[in-house]
């Protein structure tokens, strides 16, 4: 308060008055903090789902459920995913039993890119994103798998849902 | 959200505002410490109360409103590149959180029943029971003097650190231009009531 000097208070100095007043006539539930704490532990922190926004599925008739009994299947398909800040191109190739992915992470960033098999838990292979955004997997496990992004700077773990190679 | 719609530089308001604390805080969380997120948790969820009851919500929505901010900031903290701008980033989240679950609340509700707790609460509620200082009865007083409006908007922009104009217009449904203008225009007024009541000298 500026009585004392008799100097007109500053818009800032009113505001911070207003704010006050509300802090004291609307206060917070006591335990505001507590279920903000308590959902964001509930929450899954586990990892946080990319969202698949194009598929070009040319063997789309080929794979399906028959895909483990057709091992044999040749082609190349891609996947695109969005995530918060970035978008994820995947382009597998299939010949026969082996299989290669490569990956494009636009815009470029430092990332560590796993790639695990949903039914082998355990099979995990491991890439980094180079300066350019691409990152590959030149032998890639068959079947359902899961791709994991985490970036150098922390916080939760972007994933794919399970998709097939 | 994304990172270059949100204000970077925190106007501080009064003494203690907490942006400092929660600067070090939020360092110190993506740091790998989980203790720093509770302390920011704890230091600005008050701020942000203030900034989501500010547009009007009620407190049950208004307390949703909060802790879905949070979980934002869980999933959204890579993008947050200056730990100085972290409350300044959670009170523009809450605000448009709090804008649209506002929105989607009035098409819930049927137009009569629509009370928005924007202005000063009615003398007979419990709010208006609560004792105050000195200082606190005057802004009170004097406010209760303005226009609704202005009570409104001075409740929006003396919420958390400053709030940018497109922001407060949005929650007032007001055009971004009048906003400077109706603010400088409901502050003076506010400052002639306190003058008049003898609170400024």
């Amino acid at each position: 308060m500026n009585e004392a000097t008799g100097a007109p208070r500053s818009d800032d100095e009113l505001l911070d008055s207003v704010a006050r007043l509300w802090e004291k006539i609307d206060p917070p539930p006591e335990d505001l903090a507590d279920g903000v704490l308590a959902r964001l532990a509930a929450q899954d922190l586990e990892y946080e789902l990319l969202t698949l926004v194009e598929s070009d599925e040319a063997l789309a008739g080929v794979r399906s459920a028959t895909m483990l009994r057709a091992p044999d299947e040749t082609g190349t398909w891609s996947l695109e995913y969005l995530g918060p800040g970035f978008r994820v191109q995947l382009r597998i190739s299939r010949r026969g039993r082996q299989a290669r992915l490569d990956g494009w992470v636009s815009p470029p960033q430092p990332m560590t890119v796993m790639l695990s098999s949903v039914l082998r838990k355990g099979s995990v292979l491991e890439a980094q994103v180079s300066d350019s955004g691409r990152f590959e997997f030149p032998v890639a496990p068959a079947g359902a798998c899961r791709m994991t992004f985490v970036t150098e700077t922390g916080g939760r773990p972007q994933a794919t849902p399970p998709f097939w190679i | 959200m994304t990172v270059s719609e949100v204000p970077e530089s925190t106007t501080s308001t009064g003494s203690g505002a907490p942006w400092g604390a929660a600067a070090a805080a939020f360092t110190r969380w993506r740091e790998g410490d989980d203790q720093g997120l509770d302390d920011l948790v704890r230091l600005l969820s008050p701020v942000l109360w203030q900034v989501v009851r500010a547009t009007g919500l009620d407190r049950e929505r208004a307390e949703d409103v909060v802790q879905t901010t949070w979980i934002a900031l869980v999933d959204h903290a890579d993008a947050i590149t200056s730990p100085q701008g972290i409350a300044a980033w959670l009170c523009t989240s809450a605000r448009r959180e709090a804008w649209r679950a506002g929105r989607q609340a009035s098409r819930e509700r049927p137009v009569e029943d629509q009370v928005l707790a924007h202005g000063l609460p009615d003398h007979e509620s419990p709010e208006h029971q609560v004792v105050l200082d000195d200082e606190a009865a005057m802004v009170r007083s004097c406010l209760e003097k303005l226009p609704e409006r202005c009570q409104k908007l001075l409740r929006i922009v003396a919420a958390g650190p400053r709030p940018n104009y497109n922001d407060v217009a949005s929650t007032l449904g007001m055009p971004v231009g009048s906003i400077g203008p109706t603010r400088g225009r409901c502050l003076d007024k506010l400052r002639q009531e306190l003058v008049q009541a003898g609170g400024i000298r």
